[in-house]
């Protein structure tokens, strides 16, 4: 029994706010660079901006041993099913950051060689506007994402607000039906 | 290129690098003696001598250093001193966009929602910023220097959706003496009034309308303290 | 460069034939016929003269001076010498011998078009941004092109209050114009509705009416502007004085609008193309103000889906939500001209009442007939499959595809009706119809494609218009029929009871029948030598065509007459249905006795023929009930089911007995765009897609196929489609699930040359003899009126004739009203109250529009043109605006 299957209880919630505070502050990140923006993610690693000062000075190079991607770049077509396997070889739990407007919805290469988004591939849970983003940016994006895993339910409460997320996700209305003010 | 001057692997034939023409040969002159011995160490003195430069490391998220003035981060749409908005929705910036960000839609300017100069206003304006470059094209585009680009570059967000700023997340907030949007122009002038800038903020015409159909517009409390039925702010 | 230039050996050696001009343009000779213009010989040779004022389809005026060339013409001795000025190449016709410099060789010609240009924009102002024209605008492109960089005009530019309205959808813009005249001359010499014209003098020359305002006449008050539109579209406040009711003529739009130079309220019927032609955007649409940019829209071409003259347009669309539609360019059909409902009638294809999901009806517990509730298309088509096998155990299932499909729909619901379902009861006829009407069709009009077309009618010196209204039943036919007459060719006489205004702007002849005595009329015509008939009789000959609408299929004998009509004096016959649907589906074996291609359903060799098409072993042999026989068998129980498709019960001659049949037949399976009255009954609805959402071919009046691509991306599918897999379902395999199939399968099929069915024979009835305070209706639709098809456009329902009831002079004087003044007409099921308005007309005749808002004939009535109806002036004076509900389709 891991510690995702973690009974419910009055415990439960200190317990998370504890494997939370240990997850978000020992994030691996796997390196995956794929084009300009990764310029930015190494700079980022610099002493300069010292993404260490975050726990995050390794980038792993293997897969297992890391818990982040941050895609940092286009998807090519060619790149998705390599992009896919490595997220597949990382070891739960592990999260996902599309860095930059190429990754995250295909840019400004609204064509057929670049994958329209890196979501199509992988899940993502922060999307970092920019083209490249400055390295605050990604920082940002970063600790955006720790408050994310701070508060992230376990156990029951997981399966639940897994649950209540489907639910609202089937009475949502269609991406394609919203219109906003469109008319 | 003669043959002579790239390797050749032996088994598959494949072209390799070119062959170097002599041994490496370093062009430093070599160490001697103690300073032979020394040299692993010499590193570290390196290292001992730069624990007293002063840290290079910004404290990011406590401590924000300031962009250059002129970095390219999220938009804004500006006002008139007035209130009223700049943009009036004539798509210019999608049409300069290069990456297909910007969708705006135009519609008419009545007596009874002035929200711009002119008879057009920007009903819809959305710039999707997973697909925005910050290329500043929009920014060059834009006739009423409605759209101007700030510093402010903090904009992760874990949906696609919500990365999709409307109208209401990109205005600017109401200046100093602004009135809110929409109210009628300042009588008597026209549009190009607006454009060379003869309006220097709200008339009294306009609060007192504002205050006949809006009279709860948080706006209107500065520019019309409780009590007073004129105001002075032109 | 790239034109050819002629070799001088050739040209030397083989003269030009006499009517040939040849000369030089920019070094490069050229030979045209004589007469053309300049500018359009150098068109053909490649060379782009900037114009505003100039249209191929309009006479030249001369008037934007844009299109200056330097030119040098031989003089009585034959030396080359060069005018004065710059010409205008626009006005200039070719001769012999001229050499004709463009910008592109003279720095002459170059300089005079900047200084134009130049002057052009000192008064224009910079509303490029807001402007609806900006990105399309042929004034922005050629400041671009022949503009010079930078204004020296420092003044301050002239400006107008703006916009006006000059109807509900037409706003005017007089800073922007540059006063080409194209749209005074369009509306002058196309649609003959002039509404604006020059006024004032120097720079305060401006387009407008004759303005008291503008002229600064003492006491007059300035023209009011156009506030734009509330969130929900209707217009806040439109016009510029409009006059209150003419008692003289009470008709006129129905929203506001300026007057016309004749005084009267504007509304015309296409109006919608001085917007599309005004080179610069000082005349917009309301209902596109602001709503988007050329670079925003996807163009497809398409086919306007409202008459049956197939127009070509062009549908831009945004977003999957059509934006505008525009004419396109097809010489043999539309030219460039649509009417206004084909350019703005496109709404109703997305309202919220669109169908967009399968629905059965769930049967109650307490055995009622329950609710319908949303269904999978397997769920549907599996219980739709089940209805009709069973109904048709239980006696048959007719099938009322109505008129609007497209060929290959039409086809499907042929076949289908045939092969699935073993019956030839099926008729698309939604409208009075007659079995007369189905003889002549099957004589006449099946397989007899392309016999007369558009060109035919401007070149025709004679057109006899039958129970033909050919501007408001026309549209674009009307336009090509005036096309004639202003070119001198063309002689327009009309069956009608009363001169329309229609018919007056095509000089047209009136031939005075009283509805129901068509036949008698036209059998006078060569055998009485009363003045009107004997006329026509001169008339008419081989060269000359007839025109019959489908409203004569209302009076028993008309048909029978008009065939001997045109058997005695070789005139051609043409038949004009309203909507775009009818003329395929009598080419496609819509009918009960027609199979594809005209094939008589009587004729054994037709049937093996199209049995053996569609791999059966026979088919139905017995001709099959008409609509009205359909729906009298499924209201008295004699059918078990009906599968219905496009098809209001209030377009029926008695929507009352439509709607008993309807809710009285035991399974019903409604094919439906939108919601309607049928879907309401149906136990089965499947959507299916409005023509933007597919892709198909209309087959025009003239037989013409009018084939248009799928504009918006949609998950709705084709009729034909539908019935496919409906077939399938029913483990009958139809082969029709793509277009490409469908255009195999006819292809295959191919023409029939074999026997027609019988000339319609039928005989006139006499009239009906009229007792007190009793009068003959008549009635046609307006182009403009209550159809479902116009729905959501106020702006365009803005400029629609308001209803108004016609009777003679003497017939007013003798109900003691005069114009303007109320009058009901009753029947034993209902009353319809108008304004009347006095008409030069036969006497004891009113006519009443049929489907127009507080004026539905049919459905208010239950009667149509021909029958006796009680007159009465009204109690009180109303306005037209009762009964708004709902209409009857098209």
């Amino acid at each position: 029994m891991g510690i995702e299957d973690a009974p419910s209880g009055f415990l439960l919630t200190t317990v998370e706010n504890f494997a939370g505070y240990m997850r978000k502050a020992s994030l691996w990140p796997v390196t995956f660079g794929l084009a300009c923006c990764a310029i930015e993610m190494m700079a980022a690693g610099t002493s300069r901006f010292d993404i260490s000062r975050f726990g995050m000075e390794v980038f792993r190079a293997s897969p297992r041993q890391a818990d982040l991607m941050i895609v940092a770049g286009r998807v090519s077509q060619k790149m998705a099913p390599v992009v896919r396997q490595v997220y597949d070889q990382m070891a739960e739990p592990k999260w996902v950051i599309s860095m930059g407007v190429c990754a995250s919805s295909g840019g400004m290469f609204n064509n057929y060689a670049i994958v329209q988004g890196v979501d199509h591939v992988v899940p993502v849970d922060i999307y970092l506007p920019g083209c490249p983003p400055r390295p605050e940016m990604l920082l940002n994006a970063i600790l955006t994402l720790h408050d994310q895993i701070q508060a992230e339910p376990l156990g029951v409460n997981r399966e639940e607000a897994a649950r209540a997320a489907e639910a609202a996700a089937l009475e949502a209305t269609p991406t394609s039906d919203m219109k906003g003010l469109l008319r | 290129m003669a043959d002579d001057d790239i390797t050749r692997r032996d088994q598959a034939g494949e072209v390799g690098a070119p062959r170097p023409a002599a041994e490496y040969e370093s062009l430093l002159p070599g160490k001697s003696g103690l300073g032979e011995i020394l040299a692993p160490a010499a590193g570290f003195g390196v290292t001992f001598a730069s624990m007293f430069k002063p840290t290079v490391t910004e404290q990011y998220p406590y401590e924000k250093v300031p962009t250059k003035p002129r970095y390219h981060g999220r938009h804004q749409l500006n006002r008139h001193p007035d209130g009223l908005e700049k943009c009036i929705g004539c798509e210019l910036c999608a049409w300069a966009c290069p990456a297909d960000a910007i969708y705006v839609e135009g519609a008419d300017n009545t007596p009874d929602a002035q929200f711009s100069p002119g008879e057009r206003y920007g009903r819809v304006y959305q710039i999707n910023y997973l697909r925005c470059i910050f290329c500043g094209l929009c920014i060059e585009a834009c006739p009423t220097r409605a759209l101007t680009m700030t510093n402010d570059y903090e904009l992760a967000g874990p949906t696609r959706r919500g990365m999709i700023y409307e109208k209401q997340d990109l205005l600017a907030p109401l200046g100093d003496g602004m009135l809110a949007a929409p109210h009628p122009m300042v009588p008597g002038t026209e549009d190009d009034d607006y454009y060379r800038g003869d309006v220097a903020g709200p008339v009294p015409e306009q609060i007192d309308w504002v205050a006949q159909w809006r009279p709860e517009d948080e706006s209107l409390a500065a520019l019309r303290p409780a009590g007073h039925e004129q105001s002075e702010a032109r | 460069m790239t034109t050819t230039t002629p070799k001088t050996g050739t040209s030397g050696s083989t003269p030009a034939p006499a009517d040939q001009v040849t000369f030089t343009i920019d070094d490069v000779e050229v030979a045209v016929p004589k007469g053309t213009l300049v500018i359009r010989a150098a068109e053909q040779i490649g060379i782009q003269i900037p114009r505003f004022c100039d249209h191929p389809l309009l006479a030249p005026v001369g008037a934007c001076r844009q299109c200056l060339v330097e030119v040098a013409a031989p003089d009585r001795e034959g030396n080359v010498r060069p005018m004065p000025k710059p010409q205008a190449s626009c006005t200039l016709e070719a001769t012999p011998g001229m050499v004709v410099k463009t910008q592109r060789s003279s720095a002459v010609a170059d300089k005079a078009q900047h200084g134009v240009l130049e002057l052009l924009l000192i008064n224009h102002p910079l509303d490029c941004p807001t402007c609806d024209k900006g990105g399309e605008c042929p004034l922005q492109n050629q400041a671009m092109s022949n503009g010079r960089g930078t204004s020296r005009f420092h003044d301050v530019k002239r400006t107008f209050p703006k916009p006006i309205a000059i109807s509900t959808q037409i706003l005017l813009d007089r800073d922007r114009c540059v006063l080409c005249q194209r749209c005074t001359r369009f509306s002058e010499e196309i649609a003959g509705d002039p509404f604006i014209d020059l006024q004032q003098r120097g720079v305060k020359q401006q387009i407008g009416i004759f303005d008291p305002g503008v002229l600064g006449f003492a006491g007059s008050e300035p023209a009011e502007v156009y506030r734009g539109v509330q969130p929900d579209g209707t217009p806040i406040s439109a016009a510029t004085g409009l006059p209150s009711t003419d008692p003289a003529d009470p008709a006129g739009p129905a929203g506001m609008a300026t007057v016309d130079t004749s005084g009267r309220p504007f509304a015309s019927y296409f109006s919608g193309n001085t917007v599309q032609i005004c080179p610069v955007g000082a005349l917009t649409s309301a209902a596109y103000r602001f709503r988007s940019r050329p670079f925003d829209l996807v163009s497809t071409p398409g086919i306007a889906e409202h008459d049956s003259n197939g127009a070509a347009i062009r549908v831009d669309h945004r977003r999957g939500v059509v934006l505008r539609r525009l004419a396109g360019d097809d010489p043999a059909v539309n030219e460039e001209w649509i009417s206004d409902k084909d350019r703005f009638g496109f709404p109703w294809q997305g309202l919220a009442d669109r169908l967009t999901a399968p629905m059965v009806r769930e049967p109650g517990a307490d055995g009622t007939r329950g609710e319908l509730r949303p269904a999978s298309w397997a769920e549907a088509f599996e219980a739709a499959a089940e209805g009709l096998a069973a109904a048709r155990a239980a006696g048959g299932v007719g099938v009322l595809p109505g008129g609007r499909l497209t060929m290959e729909d039409a086809y499907a619901y042929g076949k289908f009706a045939r092969v699935a379902l073993g019956t030839n009861d099926v008729d698309h006829r939604a409208r009075p119809a007659s079995a007369e009407e189905e003889a002549f069709l099957g004589h006449h009009v099946a397989g007899s494609r392309m016999s007369v077309t558009f060109a035919d009618l401007e070149h025709a010196p004679t057109v006899l218009l039958v129970a033909f209204e050919a501007e408001d039943e026309g549209g674009i036919t009307f336009l090509r029929l005036r096309k004639g007459v202003q070119g001198g060719r063309t002689k327009v006489f009309s069956v009608a009871p009363f001169a329309s205004r229609g018919l007056e702007r095509l000089d047209g002849t009136l031939v005075q029948a009283v509805p129901g005595t068509e036949p008698e009329v036209l059998d006078a015509v060569g055998t009485s030598s009363e003045s009107s008939v004997s006329a026509v009789a001169e008339a008419l000959g081989p060269e000359a065509v007839i025109l019959v609408g489908e409203r004569l299929a209302t009076v028993p004998g008309g048909l029978s007459a008009v065939l001997r009509l045109a058997e005695r004096t070789g005139a051609r016959l043409a038949w004009i249905p309203r909507r775009a649907g009818e003329r395929g589906g009598v080419e496609l074996g819509t009918l009960p006795t027609l199979l594809p291609g005209g094939r008589p359903v009587a004729d054994p060799q037709a049937r093996v023929d199209v049995g053996a098409a569609w791999d059966v072993e026979r088919l139905p042999a017995e001709p099959g009930r008409d609509a009205e026989q359909i729906l009298a068998a499924a209201r008295s129980g004699e059918l078990g089911g009906l599968v219905v498709g496009g098809l209001d019960p209030a377009d029926l001659p008695d929507p009352a007995g439509a709607r008993a049949a309807l809710e009285a037949v035991g399974f019903l399976v409604s094919l439906e765009v939108r919601a309607s009255a049928v879907t309401e009954l149906a136990d089965v609805v499947l959507p299916v897609a409005p023509p933007v959402e597919k892709a198909g071919t209309f087959l025009n009046w003239e037989g013409r196929p009018r084939p248009f691509p799928q504009a918006l991306t949609s998950t709705s599918m084709a009729d034909h489609r539908v019935l496919d897999a409906l077939a399938d379902a029913m483990d009958v395999q139809l082969g029709l699930a793509t277009t490409t199939e469908v255009h195999a399968e006819i292809d295959q099929l191919g023409g029939w040359d074999g026997g027609r069915v019988a000339a319609p024979a039928a005989a006139a009835v006499e009239p009906p003899a009229l007792g007190a305070g009793q009068a003959v209706l008549a009635t046609w639709h307006l182009l403009l009126d209550a159809g479902r098809c116009q729905e959501g456009e106020a702006f365009l329902a803005g400029t629609s004739q308001r209803p108004v009831a016609r009777v003679s002079a003497t017939h007013a004087d003798r109900l003691g009203i005069a114009s303007g003044q109320g009058i009901t007409v009753r029947t034993p099921r209902g009353q319809v109250t108008l304004p009347v308005a006095v008409t030069p007309m036969a006497d004891g005749v009113v006519w009443l529009p049929t489907n127009s808002v507080g004026s539905a004939v049919r459905r208010t009535l239950g009667v149509d043109a021909g029958a006796v109806v009680e007159v009465a002036a009204a109690s009180t004076v109303t306005t037209a605006t009762t009964a708004a509900d709902d209409g009857g389709t098209l």
